[in-house]
């Protein structure tokens, strides 16, 4: 037989207060946002370098890009924020492809720094397809961006669009902020290898990089 | 009827289905253009092709086959795929890398390319090239929790075929020196009476063995 005292009966009401509690807040989460910072690491291109110094120019939209993926009535559902592994990205790729890099913190510090030229990436589009939404197998990540090279007064030099794509199987995946995280950072991948690989033959960017060849020559 | 009678009624089909989930049937074919061989000093790297847009050769089987090939007395030094991309970054991305030997020519003409390539001693570049489907699934799995306890009933089962080219490029001529395909099929069972028993086919392992001990062969040049 169970004896219950006044004690135990208020520890009791404690409890069951703190277990209605907990599960009003486990069901609020589940109907609340799922934030995620994409985190990755991403290899250094093995490229000639190019013997120029370019500035590098991140704007605060870019470091701070962040996308919001909405349910079907309009609820936001995951915020997923990709600035800052964006930084990262060009932080270590551009380095790999010039003898010289300068982080500019505004455009204006160009002429100043010495540089040959201004890069400045921008995002224009970001889609994420979930695989509750497709009925596929897999997390898929698609990224348009504008890239933008200007001499250090900020003359236009070229201005080109890229796209990338990732995915993610969703198997062996313990939940979607995983999947979300590996098709993100398997897309700017893909924009690192494509990016290296087609910068030199951007119509603009050659005839920039032969009258700089000419000058270095000459 | 007690628990024992319905263990010693059911014991013939329990065998049966366990017999059967080990009938795994794995076909093997090599293709052979040119000699092969592997000194000592030298390696071979396994990489997934993953260009299509319908499906990627999954990175566990190729880190399997790769295990496998550098396991046993032909024993291979085998290069981790990952590794080997990461140190190669951009080139062997799946946007990137090389579909036809000519274009591992033109590769190697980049000197950092190269100098890679020969850091690691790599003689072989083998692509695989494949997938696991399923298909046939039938029958269907009950489940039910009651205050007396819970258990299961029914019967599920499916089919698993795996098919996989292996290709070796010989890095020193350039060449496609030959080809190994397996197809490994079998038929997978779930019985449930109270407790669900799978019986799995071990289809794409069979497929991985079965290929890998083919490929340390044909890359010795046994």
């Amino acid at each position: 037989m169970l004896a219950v005292t006044g004690n135990n009966m208020m520890t009791g009401r404690r409890s069951a207060k703190a277990v209605m509690l907990a599960g009003l807040l486990l069901l609020l989460g589940a109907c609340g946002v799922n934030s995620l910072v994409v985190e990755g690491n991403y290899p250094t291109p093995a490229v000639r370098k190019i013997p120029l110094t370019l500035g590098l120019y991140f704007d605060e939209d870019l470091r701070n890009f962040l996308y919001i993926e909405y349910t079907e009535t309009g609820q936001e559902e995951y915020r997923v924020a990709s600035g800052q592994t964006h930084v990262q990205l060009f932080g270590s790729l551009l380095p790999a492809m010039f003898e010289r890099v300068v982080v500019l913190d505004s455009m204006d510090d160009a002429s100043d720094a010495g540089v040959d030229a201004v890069f400045a990436p921008s995002i224009e589009e970001f889609q994420l397809a979930l695989p509750q939404k497709t009925r596929l197998d897999a997390y898929e990540v698609w990224v348009k961006y504008n890239m933008r090279l200007l001499g250090p007064d900020g003359a236009y030099i070229a201005d080109w669009v890229l796209t990338s794509y990732g995915k993610t199987p969703t198997e062996n995946l313990l939940s979607a902020e995983g999947g979300i995280n590996d098709a993100t950072v398997s897309a700017l991948r893909d924009l690192a290898s494509n990016f290296t690989l087609s910068f030199s033959a951007v119509p603009e960017v050659r005839d920039w990089l032969a009258s700089k060849q000419n000058v270095v020559t000459n | 009827m007690d628990t024992r009678q319905v263990v010693r009624q059911g014991f013939p089909l329990w065998l049966l289905l366990m017999l059967l989930a080990g009938c795994t049937t794995t076909t093997v074919d090599e293709f052979r253009q040119g000699e092969t061989g592997i000194e000592s000093h030298q390696s071979i790297v396994i990489l997934g092709r993953r260009q299509g847009s319908t499906y990627e050769t999954r990175e566990e089987f190729v880190n399997c086959v790769g295990d496998r090939v550098a396991r046993g007395t032909g024993a291979i030094r085998v290069i981790p795929e990952q590794e080997f991309v990461d140190s190669l970054f951009p080139w062997f991305e799946p946007r990137t890398a090389p579909l036809r030997t000519s274009d591992l020519q033109a590769l190697m003409e980049e000197p950092l390319v190269a100098g890679k390539i020969q850091e690691y001693g790599v003689r072989y570049i083998v692509w695989l090239d494949g997938q696991t489907e399923t298909s046939n699934r039938t029958g269907s799995i009950s489940c039910a929790v009651g205050p007396g306890g819970g258990g299961c009933f029914g019967f599920g089962s499916w089919e698993d075929d795996s098919n996989f080219d292996a290709r070796v490029w010989d890095v020193s001529s350039f060449a496609n020196v030959g080809t190994i395909s397996t197809d490994a099929t079998g038929q997978s069972y779930v019985p449930a009476v109270v407790v669900p028993i799978p019986l799995i086919a071990r289809v794409e392992a069979n497929a991985c063995s079965s290929l890998a001990t083919q490929l340390q062969q044909f890359v010795n040049g046994d």
